[in-house]
């Protein structure tokens, strides 16, 4: 079994070799005549100083969200962590010591070369803490420590949610 | 007396006059959904999870409480009995704030369970919830929620019943009811813990415990309580590899349901001052070279001085196979001097604490009888040093308590060899400091005051090549080129020593044959090296 591949013939032309060398030139050369006198046709991007638009739902670099008073929404309730396949979240809880929020990060770590960016970690946060909508992508770094972002860095992108922590009726 | 016969769920069983439907299901191999039950407290049933259908009551009956009947025919799965199930839970949950998230019992919370298996419905409730106090310290070592409370009562009863301390009740009424202590108390007894154990919710959790770590990262082993020569059985819940808390494991011949607190905070003394690997005049060595360097030490002292110079110092707080393995040691030596050392006797109580804080001292005395060998209290070492008798010890253990004129003494010896799992003032200024592993590290048995030898399962991965101590004596002992038996495992120390104290028998599986623990093998070595775990 198999595919009969039809193979054309080449023509003399063609197998005399400096004629369709010539014309491959001529493409060339017009592109390159074309792209130096108008940018309409180059399909290239001026990257980093024009950058690409990303969807909506890219998943691009995590974000902490923000409580009215400017603390992180993050409770530590490590659901994140759980549910990341990757394991490159790594949380350390601490207690408020008040009664209304009780628990929040005081480490927030997230590995983001270590990070697939699957999308797990939002959809399993509970209290709408943790979201990977921020628009920026994973910067290259030159090393490692600087790709495991901490939680200063992850709420200097995050903003206010507008869910309500624990429901409506509060 | 006669038997009766129900049938549950098609099953039939026989079941003595009294018994409750609960009981009767559980021989049925039928699981009934339960709150305010609890083996050993009374039955108010007041929760009314339990509740199922029966052929002898027009209504549901509440299966803890009532008792079988002849030709009772009881079902757990029909409409009526689910749909009860599930307004009982939409019942409770209407107040309830659901705050899983923050909640420590998130993971092992019956109520989480049972919504999950019993009900798993949205919310139809339109009304604010009830507001009641969050995070109180009702005790010392435990916090309250009175929000997610549900109730049960079992907190109350365990107080009554159990420690009979009566520090706790409810106040109020309908959805107000809370848990409260007496004014003026605080949930201060010394058990207060095992309610955190028994609260089916998170309304009491373990002030320690307290956002430490989410409970389904915790890996358990099967061990014994190290606090006091009852030896409760407990759950050691370890994750990253430390240990993370301690909980009570059923025994009915040791501890029932129960622990006491002081038992429970133990785990910290093997935390502190932990040694990582040994050390030779102070300076840090890998393990071989500190069981050579004490081989060489020991040699050194015996040919200088003589053997009748060298003391052994035991430890009541050594598994029986680390204690053999050191008097397999001294025995090759031809030691005869034994001093026994351990923490300090303190107060003992009418539920399970004991005055002797040393889980191991029958088993101590038991391999010394059966070695022939007789050991002296450690304070009687300060006269043994003093009048120039003993010139040089071989140290086990650090859990000995502060004695300053033995502390002074030994500066004055020719040899200290310390095997010792963690750092203490009987360690400092050691010629030679071997670092062992804890009782959490290894497998081995201890024998409580009542002379009932148990098992412990290894819970931790032991730092680096961090040996046990048996494995340490007889490799100091094989250096020094004695005929010691060559242990592969902690199995093997135990075998040879039964042979030798037959009343030390144990099934060494656990119960149920299976392996509760780690594998039981001496020197993982680089392979099993306890790598931080991400995440
Ligand atoms: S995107 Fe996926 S891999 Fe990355 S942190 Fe979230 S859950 Fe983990
Ligand atoms: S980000 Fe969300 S899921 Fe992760 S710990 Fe915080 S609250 Fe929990
Ligand atoms: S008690 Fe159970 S259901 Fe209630 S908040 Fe805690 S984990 Fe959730
Ligand atoms: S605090 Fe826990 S054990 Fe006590 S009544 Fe409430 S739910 Fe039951
Ligand atoms: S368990 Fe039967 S009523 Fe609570």
């Amino acid at each position: 079994m198999g595919y009969k591949v039809n193979r054309p013939e080449f023509t003399l032309a063609e197998n005399a070799y400096f004629v369709e060398m010539a014309k491959g030139i001529g493409v060339a050369t017009k592109h390159l005549v074309e792209n130096l006198a108008s940018r309409k046709h180059t399909v290239t991007r001026e990257y980093p100083e024009q950058q690409p638009e990303y969807a909506a739902r890219y998943r691009g670099q995590h974000r902490l969200m923000l409580r009215d008073d400017g603390r992180a929404r993050c409770v530590a309730c490590m659901l994140c962590s759980t549910a990341c396949p990757a394991k490159c979240i790594t949380i350390q809880a601490g207690d408020y010591g008040d009664d209304q929020v009780e628990k929040y990060p005081i480490k927030f770590e997230i590995d983001l070369l270590v990070c697939v960016y699957c999308g797990m970690c939002e959809e399993a946060c509970p209290c709408d803490a943790i979201r990977m909508d921020s628009g920026v992508h994973a910067a290259p770094e030159l090393h490692r420590a600087a790709s495991r972002v901490g939680k200063v860095d992850l709420l200097r992108l995050g903003e206010l949610s507008i869910a309500q922590q624990g429901g409506t009726f509060r | 007396m006669s038997l009766i016969k129900v049938k549950i769920d098609g099953t039939e069983v026989e079941v003595p006059p009294g018994t409750t439907i609960l009981k009767a299901a559980e021989q049925a191999g039928v699981e009934i959904p339960t709150f305010c039950y609890h083996d050993a407290l009374t039955r108010p049933a007041n929760c009314r999870m339990c509740l199922v259908n029966t052929n002898k009551a027009p209504k549901l009956l509440p299966a803890c409480y009532s008792t079988v009947m002849d030709g009772m025919e009881v079902t757990t799965t029909d409409p009526k009995t689910e749909k009860t199930r599930k307004s009982t839970l939409e019942f409770i949950l209407l107040h309830h704030p659901v705050d899983c998230p923050i909640c420590d019992q998130a993971g092992e919370c019956t109520l989480q369970n049972h919504y999950f298996d019993h009900s798993a419905s949205k919310s139809r409730s339109f009304t604010r919830k009830n507001h009641k106090p969050k995070a109180v310290e009702i005790g010392p070592r435990v916090t309250f929620d009175a929000e997610r409370c549900i109730v049960c009562t079992r907190c109350v009863r365990f107080c009554d019943e159990v420690s009979k301390s009566g520090e706790l009740q409810v106040v109020q009424r309908g959805e107000r009811s809370e848990i409260s202590t007496f004014p003026g108390r605080s949930l201060d007894n010394a058990y207060s813990l095992n309610t955190v154990d028994l609260c089916p919710v998170g309304a009491l959790t373990s002030t320690d415990f307290r956002f430490k770590m989410r409970v389904w990262f915790l890996n358990s082993a099967n061990s014994v309580c190290s606090g006091c020569a009852r030896g409760c059985n407990i759950i050691v819940d370890h994750g990253e590899n430390r240990v993370q808390r301690y909980r009570p494991r059923y025994n009915a011949d040791v501890n029932q349901f129960w622990m006491c607190d002081a038992g429970r905070e133990t785990y910290q003394e093997f935390q502190q001052q932990r040694l990582d690997s040994g050390r030779v005049s102070g300076f840090e060595v890998p393990t071989k070279d500190a069981l050579s360097a004490a081989a060489a030490a020991i040699d050194a002292f015996v040919k200088e001085r003589s053997v009748d110079a060298l003391a052994f110092v035991l430890s009541p707080l050594s598994t029986n196979e680390d204690t053999w393995g050191v008097l397999a040691l001294a025995e090759a030596l031809g030691v005869t001097r034994f001093y026994v050392g351990g923490r300090a006797a303190g107060q003992a109580d009418e539920l399970l604490v004991l005055a002797d804080k040393n889980p191991n001292r029958k088993g101590l005395e038991t391999l010394l009888a059966a070695r022939g060998l007789t050991a002296e209290p450690l304070s009687a070492l300060t006269t043994g040093i003093a009048s120039g008798a003993v010139g040089g010890v071989v140290w086990v253990g650090h859990e000995h308590p502060r004695n300053a004129p033995l502390e002074a003494a030994l500066q004055k010896l020719a040899l200290r060899v310390v095997l010792t799992s963690n750092a203490s003032v009987w360690s400092t200024g050691a010629s030679v400091i071997v670092a062992t592993r804890t009782f959490e590290e290894s497998d081995g048995t201890w024998t409580n005051a009542a002379g009932k030898t148990q098992r412990l399962f290894r819970a931790l991965e032991p730092l680096r090549e961090i040996p046990p101590t048996w494995d340490a004596a007889a490799r100091i002992g094989r250096a020094l080129s004695a005929a010691l038996p060559l242990w592969l495992s902690a199995r093997s120390v135990f075998d040879e020593l039964v042979r030798a104290a037959p009343t030390l028998a144990t099934t060494w599986d656990g119960p149920s044959g299976r392996k509760q623990g780690r594998p039981d093998v001496p020197n993982p070595g680089f392979r099993a090296q306890a790598f931080p775990r991400r995440g």
